[in-house]
């Protein structure tokens, strides 16, 4: 018999674990399961629309399935279609690389007000995602709370040009919403000095191509160490960049204090600077840039408490280490969590109760790789003029669209 | 002639790569296929061609993999006099002016050492249309068969 293991989660962890075990022993047998129809987790739906370089290591990932035999059970959600325990007694091991998508909150008086929005749930909605609501209202003057990489992203997207997304996946709703925007400024705002701040400096260049905007930096400081030099040679690249229409204006050395309303709307961000003054600064919504954590979907703790114990039982990726680190730390997170549950397995025989993916027999609407392809192919042919991609949003069409063949064709 | 693939890679894309390569050269040759970060600077050996694939980071940089090597080479004295490479770079021409600068610093780095390059080098657009097999295999077969004229039959 040989060993089976189940990854719970097909993002970026949960396939680059399943590359690198698969690399070292081809006879496992790896199922990814999934909550989604679709795998590749926050390649496909965090990664920003117009980096589909980025994007292209779905390519990597698609051989998992195609050379390396490891199987795709999607729109499973473990936990609720099936338990933790099922897995467990199932498999030889089993690991969770789920994630961590919920918005950490600025925890600050008024940060659950209508308008105040998480930079997750925008990017999600931006990407698509089944579960998204619609884009939000953002009104003319939003302003992005985070220093990391993902406010850039999300700066760079509402400063785009409707030129400037070709050759993207950005759907027609976002195209539009995006276009209809009206937005005139855009204030990106962090707690810590300039030097200190998250973002990759090659982030910060590229928003110097943008067309439609007009960029400011304020007090962006001094710095003492490397990084802080390049991050500080990058931000002064752009300032000053544009004479566009919105306005983005970069604010450091500010910490959140309350969120101000006026008659239930968001009306600006009260702060405390470097100086101890404290100022409020004009918006019109609120984006939470400030990181992720747990959405108590499945139960974390005790999970990676099971895998610091003897358990076959492992976390890989944000659900393991937080919501830190890019797709190349996963990568190599994975290989060496590879190793360690080789080195386990070795020791104990498999456990061969029954035949792969029998758990999931009978249930309806579990997706396989085959009618992820399927959805794949849609999503293709049904691209606009200038889009890579025309993305299915709905889980109902998703699903629909998975089984098309099987139903056309005898 | 022995064929040594070596790759520089973050997110895994020259790995799997070099394993295309790999996979289309073996039947004929003795092929090895090696991340730089396990390739020690003293290991090459004149009697072995070697296909180097490399993608780009941050500003222009060398990926994390290739990075060690890079350093070791530029720190040593070695001499890559008598060794014979190709090499492919990967990248995205998003970073328009960095556009694979990660495989162009390894060439530099290795014929300054005094290693010879065959053939030009060639690159990827993680953005454009081509799949970069198709354009690496061919690059491979070439630049193989420059290496047999240059390394005789007899080798
Ligand atoms: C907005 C955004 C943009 C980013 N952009 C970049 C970038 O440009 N470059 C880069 O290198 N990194 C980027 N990152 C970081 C990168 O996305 C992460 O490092 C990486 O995705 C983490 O991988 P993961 O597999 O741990 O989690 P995820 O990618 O989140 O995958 C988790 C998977 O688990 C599934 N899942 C969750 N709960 C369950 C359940 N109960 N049952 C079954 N399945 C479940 C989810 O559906 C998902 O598919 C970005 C992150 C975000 C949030
Ligand atoms: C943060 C980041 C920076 C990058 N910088 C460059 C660059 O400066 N020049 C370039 O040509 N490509 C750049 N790239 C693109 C990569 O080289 C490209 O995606 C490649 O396919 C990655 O291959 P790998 O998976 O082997 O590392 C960058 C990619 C990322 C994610």
């Amino acid at each position: 018999m040989t060993h089976q293991i189940a990854i719970v989660g097909a993002g970026p962890s949960g396939c680059y674990l399943a590359q690198a075990l698969l690399k070292a022993r081809p006879e496992l047998d790896v199922d990814l399961i999934d909550a989604l129809p679709v795998p590749y987790g926050l390649v496909r739906y965090g990664v920003a629309a117009d980096h589909q370089g980025t994007k292209a290591v779905a390519r990597q990932f698609a051989r998992i399935f195609e050379r390396q035999g490891a199987r795709f059970f999607g729109n499973v959600h473990v936990g609720r279609d099936v338990t933790l325990d099922e897995l467990r007694s199932a498999y030889d091991a089993v690991v969770f690389a789920a994630g961590l998508a919920g918005d950490r909150r600025l925890g600050i008086a008024n940060d659950d007000v209508d308008g105040v929005f998480g930079a997750g749930a925008i990017t999600r909605a931006l990407n698509g995602h089944p579960d998204a609501g619609p884009l939000p209202d953002l009104g003319v003057r939003p302003l992005i709370v985070g220093n990391g990489n993902v406010a850039i992203d999300i700066v760079r997207l509402l400063g785009k040009r409707a030129d400037e997304l070709s050759g993207s996946d950005l759907g027609v709703e976002q195209t539009r919403w995006l276009a209809e925007s009206g937005i005139t400024a855009i204030t990106v705002l962090g707690r810590s000095t300039a030097s200190q701040a998250k973002f990759d400096p090659v982030m910060v260049k590229e928003l110097g191509k943008l067309t439609g905007v007009a960029i400011a930096i304020d007090k962006a400081g001094t710095a003492d160490d490397e990084r802080g030099k390049k991050l500080l040679d990058a931000l002064a690249a752009i300032d000053g960049h544009g004479t566009g229409v919105r306005a983005i204006r970069f604010v450091f050395s500010h910490v959140p204090v309350s969120v101000e309303t006026d008659a239930g709307r968001v009306t600006g961000l009260r702060c405390r600077t470097a100086e101890g003054d404290d100022t409020v600064i004009a918006c019109t919504s609120i984006i939470t840039a400030i990181g992720f954590e747990d959405t108590g979907d499945l139960p974390r703790a005790d999970i990676l408490a099971q895998a610091d114990s003897d358990a076959p039982v492992y976390a890989a990726g944000w659900f393991r280490r937080g919501p830190r680190g890019t797709i190349p730390d996963n990568r190599a997170d994975a290989q060496v969590l590879a190793a360690d549950i080789l080195a386990d397995l070795d020791g104990t025989p498999a456990k061969g109760v029954r035949p792969v993916g029998a758990i999931f027999e009978g249930r309806p609407d579990v997706i396989d790789y085959q009618g992820w392809l399927r959805i794949e192919q849609r999503e293709l042919a049904g691209a606009d003029a200038d889009r890579c991609r025309g993305k299915i949003c709905d889980r109902a069409a998703m699903i629909e669209a998975a089984r098309h063949q099987e139903e056309t064709s005898p | 002639m022995k064929i040594a693939i070596l790759y520089g890679t973050e997110t895994g894309n020259a790995e799997m790569l070099a394993e295309d390569i790999g996979d289309a050269l073996d039947a004929d040759y003795e092929v090895s296929c090696t991340n730089l970060s396990d390739f020690p600077v003293t290991d090459f050996d004149p009697a072995t061609f070697y296909l180097i694939v490399c993608s780009t980071y941050g500003d222009g940089e060398l990926p994390a993999s290739a990075q060690p090597f890079a350093e070791a080479l530029a720190a040593g004295p070695a001499s890559l006099a008598g060794i014979h490479f190709a090499i492919f770079g990967l990248g995205d021409s998003e970073y328009e002016e960095t556009f694979n600068f990660g495989s162009k610093q390894l060439a530099e780095l290795l014929t300054n050492h005094g290693a010879a390059q065959l053939g030009e080098r060639p690159t990827h657009d993680a953005s454009g249309a081509d799949l970069a097999e198709d354009l690496a295999l061919p690059w491979a077969k070439d630049a193989v068969a420059l290496a047999e004229s240059r390394f005789g039959k007899a080798a």
